[in-house]
């Protein structure tokens, strides 16, 4: 009993302390601003936004980036306008030196996470924004811009604007603009190019968060636009097998000398949809053409030949699919024949990956196991269905020898009985 | 000296021909319905052989058990056959044993001295009912998994032993590897023991007494009844059945095959359509429309409690039954059968529309 | 007369028809029996599993060698001995015994292969030199690759 009272102790004094924790310090600025806040419009509000903020949580109140007074409860004066230290809102220039003053800071830091990163300042500076800021134009991305004002939460909280998923559109506010962004004289279609793209519908409409969102592949503070000859060192973080086998191949030097930029020359940038085996149809639609296109010779014919193996390996994948489907839907057992099917369909991916090596043995070599467990999946459901058929057969013999048999008998008991009659009488 | 007569010596043959030649069988209109022993015993012999069949492969165990029973029916010559002999044949059993069993209740068969044979008939029916939940288990595939976890919980809420019951049918808490292994050797040791002990008391009783006729045809003086001769009429006759039977397996087994199904996986949320075996079912779907709570009574435990005094109702019949004692039809109990049919059927019926 | 003669007639077409269907039944039995005993026979017949056709295994480190030391690896389904003489030499034999299918082994002693079952002896290369083994254990190649020993199929050349 006693130690239940204890315990029961204990939690409420923890209780207390995790209380203590969660609601900031009474402040002057909170609560004349609270007060205030009501008569602002819908938009403008402060709270309750403020009060979700990572800093305001961790103990940094608005004196500490506006400056002023918090303790000064009753006096507006003393509070802001006659305190030194009061700066009102902060300036675009200053607001980075100003985050920068704990954010660059890795003794600072450190207290609140090992793994936080300190060089955003930095990475800042080399940014298009950045440069753009230090010539004195005022209308690039700061800080807030992405991260928000008052109420910044944490960047993996999925609320916040610049979580994996919000990126998008939070980089869309401004560059999908075309006023806005008028006198920098870039597109302003990237938004809706990538929302439509493989990666955009990945992310947005699959929550994959392992897509990529504007920011993976331009960076995020130091954000820039990718240069044209390091494109496939970008693509190649995720896409690594794709990458290496380019890297490899003879059209490397060639893409390089001619300033194309490698994966993007065939799969584009924003607008980047998933890629089809029609990329390779020299007659429709075919991507290659975009160079090759006076010439047909040895690039027609490798295209050709790519074109017509993956063609007929998911050909072959179709067939070995109806026969097994076949044999299943007649009740056969044939979880034996799924495993080469999904081989075959894994070989089919990996052939598609190959033709980046743009070399016929390679990928002709890739995709052999392919037709293999293709073919052994057909001859596997050519063979359930055959044995469907056998059973059918040897039911119908065996019941016709039953059936016979059990009619021998009728007549032969038949017989007994008339037999016995007749002895009776 | 022939084989025969040597044999004879020892064995007394002559007596038993002697007495198979006696053997006969009363024909009147309900004749047909002396056929259905001789069907569940045909079929009971159909199971042994294909289960001691399937035993030659099947290999219990959470890691073997399905893949072997795949490995039966798509890998050895004729192993879908078998299997589907043995579940064929399992149902058809239980089903001709349970038209047995009302047809022995409504010829009054049951009345003395033959109460014996009844009780060994119900025993046999208790048996059959329990090879085949522990026949369902295992393939070790998800319905059964479910099947076997709904069926051994209402064992479970039997008060005073339900708890005991229940570890004791699961081998454990939960239905796992050891409750696989326990099923196995109740469906392959266990009851086939007691069941052949059981069979043989009952075909022994059976020969003994000889058939059973209705209470109204005791009446008819003997000199207008008619009979045939065991050997060879109804004996043929017997084997025409089989034959039939056997036909029938072997059609339902090639043109409705069992499918094989999900491997059981003990994390695996349940499927959706986890039924009992479809003569379980009467019972399941009453526990299903039992309310929480009837009066003071959980439902469920009202339930059970209700099939277990009417089991040993049913059980006990030939010493309720007093009319049927001295020769008569009890309009009692033929209407408590009828009841019980309709009501047998009509809740199988509706839980497999629900 | 005449009616006598019909029924003789008519006896023996009867007889003929009984004889007839007693046949009848007696194939029809034996068709039955041999319809319900083809699958079972069929179905005693363990089916053929796909052979694991291995090439090279590897038996381990040197290190696991010391010399004069033995171990019985699994070479696909059949078991092989490899073993390391005094003089560092690695060998590798079937370990199954061409007498009656008995498991070999190492004698560090002599250096010679043993199977305990019926006292055959084998010389290091797999020569049966005494005892009822009736031919020579086959030879795997051993291969070593940096520190692993490898036992390969094949004849030594």
């Amino acid at each position: 009993m006693k130690s239940l009272q204890l315990l029961g102790a204990i939690l409420i004094f923890m209780g207390f302390l995790v209380a203590e924790q969660s609601n900031p310090k009474e402040d002057a600025c909170i609560r004349c601003h609270k007060e205030m806040d009501e008569e602002q419009e819908e938009g403008q509000k402060l709270f309750p936004d403020i009060l979700n903020d990572v800093h305001l949580k961790r103990g940094l109140s608005c004196a500490d980036c506006h400056g002023g007074n918090p303790e000064a409860f009753d006096d507006e004066d003393e509070a802001m306008w006659e305190n030194d230290t009061f700066g009102g809102e902060v300036s675009r220039t200053d607001e980075i030196v100003m985050c920068g003053s704990c954010h660059s800071d890795p003794r600072f830091m450190r207290q609140y996470s090992t793994a936080i990163r300190t060089d955003q300042v930095k990475q800042y500076w080399t940014s298009k924004h950045g440069m753009e800021l230090k010539r004195g134009n005022e209308k690039v991305a700061i800080c807030t811009d992405c991260h928000g004002v008052h109420g910044i939460l944490p960047v993996d909280d999925p609320r916040s604007p610049v979580y994996d998923m919000n990126v998008p559109s939070t980089c869309s506010n401004c560059h999908s603009d075309s006023e806005y962004m008028a006198e920098f004289g870039i597109p302003t279609d990237q938004y809706y190019k990538y929302r439509k793209s493989v990666h955009g519908e990945a992310l947005l409409d699959n929550s994959d968060t392992g897509a990529p969102a504007c920011n993976d592949c331009h960076g995020n503070h130091g954000a820039i636009p990718p240069d044209v000859s390091h494109i496939s060192d970008i693509c190649g973080t995720c896409h690594v097998n794709n990458d290496k086998l380019f890297q490899e191949s003879h059209l490397k030097p060639i893409f390089v000398k001619r300033g194309f930029g490698q994966c993007e020359a065939c799969h584009g940038n924003h607008g980047i949809l998933k890629p089809t085996d029609e990329f390779l149809n020299w007659d429709h639609g075919s991507v290659c053409v975009q160079c090759h296109r006076d010439k047909g010779g040895e690039a027609k014919i490798m295209a050709d030949q790519f074109y017509t193996l993956l063609d007929s390996l998911k050909g072959q994948i179709a067939i070995a699919n109806t026969f097994v489907e076949k044999a299943d839907q007649k009740g056969m057992e044939v979880s034996d024949l799924l495993f080469p099917l999904e081989e075959a369909h894994k070989v089919l991916i990996q052939t598609r990956t190959s033709i980046h090596s743009f070399n016929k043995d390679y990928v002709e070599e890739i995709a052999k196991p392919g037709f293999e467990a293709t073919q052994a999946a057909i001859t596997g459901g050519k063979k359930a269905l055959e044995e469907f058929d056998f059973r059918r057969k040897g039911l119908f013999i065996s019941s016709l020898i039953i059936t016979f048999l059990a009619l021998a008998l009728y007549l032969k008991i038949k017989d007994i009985e008339k037999k016995q009659s007749k002895d009776k009488s | 000296m022939g084989i025969y007569e040597s044999l004879n010596e020892r064995l007394y043959l002559d007596k038993i021909v002697e007495f198979s030649k006696k053997k006969k069988v009363p024909v009147f209109y309900g004749t047909i319905w002396y056929y259905l022993g001789g069907v569940s015993l045909f079929l009971f012999i159909t199971q042994v052989v294909s289960g001691i069949l399937l035993l030659l492969y099947y290999q219990p165990g959470v890691a073997t058990a399905f893949e072997s029973v795949r490995f039966i029916v798509s890998k050895v010559e004729f192993g879908w056959l078998i299997r589907e002999i043995h579940s064929w044949s399992a149902n058809l059993f239980i089903f001709f044993v349970f038209i047995h069993m009302f047809t022995v209740f409504f010829a009054k068969a049951y009345r003395k001295p033959r109460e014996l044979t009844w009780f060994s008939g119900m025993l046999l029916l208790f048996l059959a009912m329990g090879f085949g939940f522990s026949g369902y288990l295992l393939p070790w595939n998800e319905l059964a998994f479910f099947a076997t976890k709904v069926g051994s919980d209402i064992a479970g809420s039997i008060p005073g032993i339900g708890d005991f019951l229940l570890r004791l049918l699961r081998g454990g808490d939960e239905v796992s590897g050891a409750t696989l292994s326990r099923f196995f050797g109740i469906h392959v040791a266990i009851i086939p023991a007691v069941f052949t002990v059981l069979l043989g008391i009952h075909l022994v009783l059976v020969q003994v007494q000889g058939m059973s006729i209705p209470p109204e045809l005791e009446k008819v003086p003997e000199k207008d009844r008619r009979y045939m001769p065991f050997f060879p009429n109804f004996a043929l006759r017997d084997v025409l059945t089989w034959l039939i039977i056997l036909n029938v397996v072997a059609l339902l087994a090639v043109f409705f095959p069992w499918e094989l199904g999900v491997k059981a996986d003990f994390l695996a949320p349940a499927p959706p359509g986890v039924k009992p075996e479809w003569y379980f079912m009467f019972m399941y779907q009453t526990l299903r429309l039992l309310p929480a709570h009837v009066w003071f009574i959980e439902g469920e435990l009202l339930g059970i409690l209700t099939f277990m005094v009417g089991g040993l109702i049913w059980f006990f019949v030939p010493l309720l039954d007093k009319k049927a004692k001295v020769g008569e039809r009890s309009k009692f109990w033929n209407w408590f059968g009828i009841i019980l049919i309709i009501y047998m059927i009509a809740m199988t019926i509706w839980g497999y529309l629900v | 007369m005449n009616s006598d003669y019909s029924d003789i007639v008519n006896t023996s077409k009867k007889q003929t028809r009984r004889k007839f269907l007693d046949v009848i039944l007696g194939a029809g039995f034996f068709a039955w029996i041999g319809a319900v005993l083809y699958p079972i026979g069929k179905y005693l017949v363990p089916p053929k599993v796909a052979d694991i056709s291995v090439d090279s295994v590897e038996a381990g480190v040197i290190g696991e060698f010391p010399p004069n030391s033995s171990k019985i690896i699994r070479f696909g389904r059949r078991p092989v001995i490899v073993f390391r003489q005094h003089n560092g030499d690695f060998h590798a034999l079937s370990a199954t015994c061409t007498h009656l299918d008995c498991t070999v082994q190492y004698k560090s002693e002599t250096e010679q292969i043993w199977c305990a079952c019926h006292n055959g002896l084998y010389d290091i290369e797999g020569r049966n030199i005494s005892g009822p083994p009736p031919k020579p254990l086959a030879q795997y190649q051993v291969v070593l690759q940096n520190d692993k020993v490898i036992v390969t199929r094949g004849e030594m050349t």
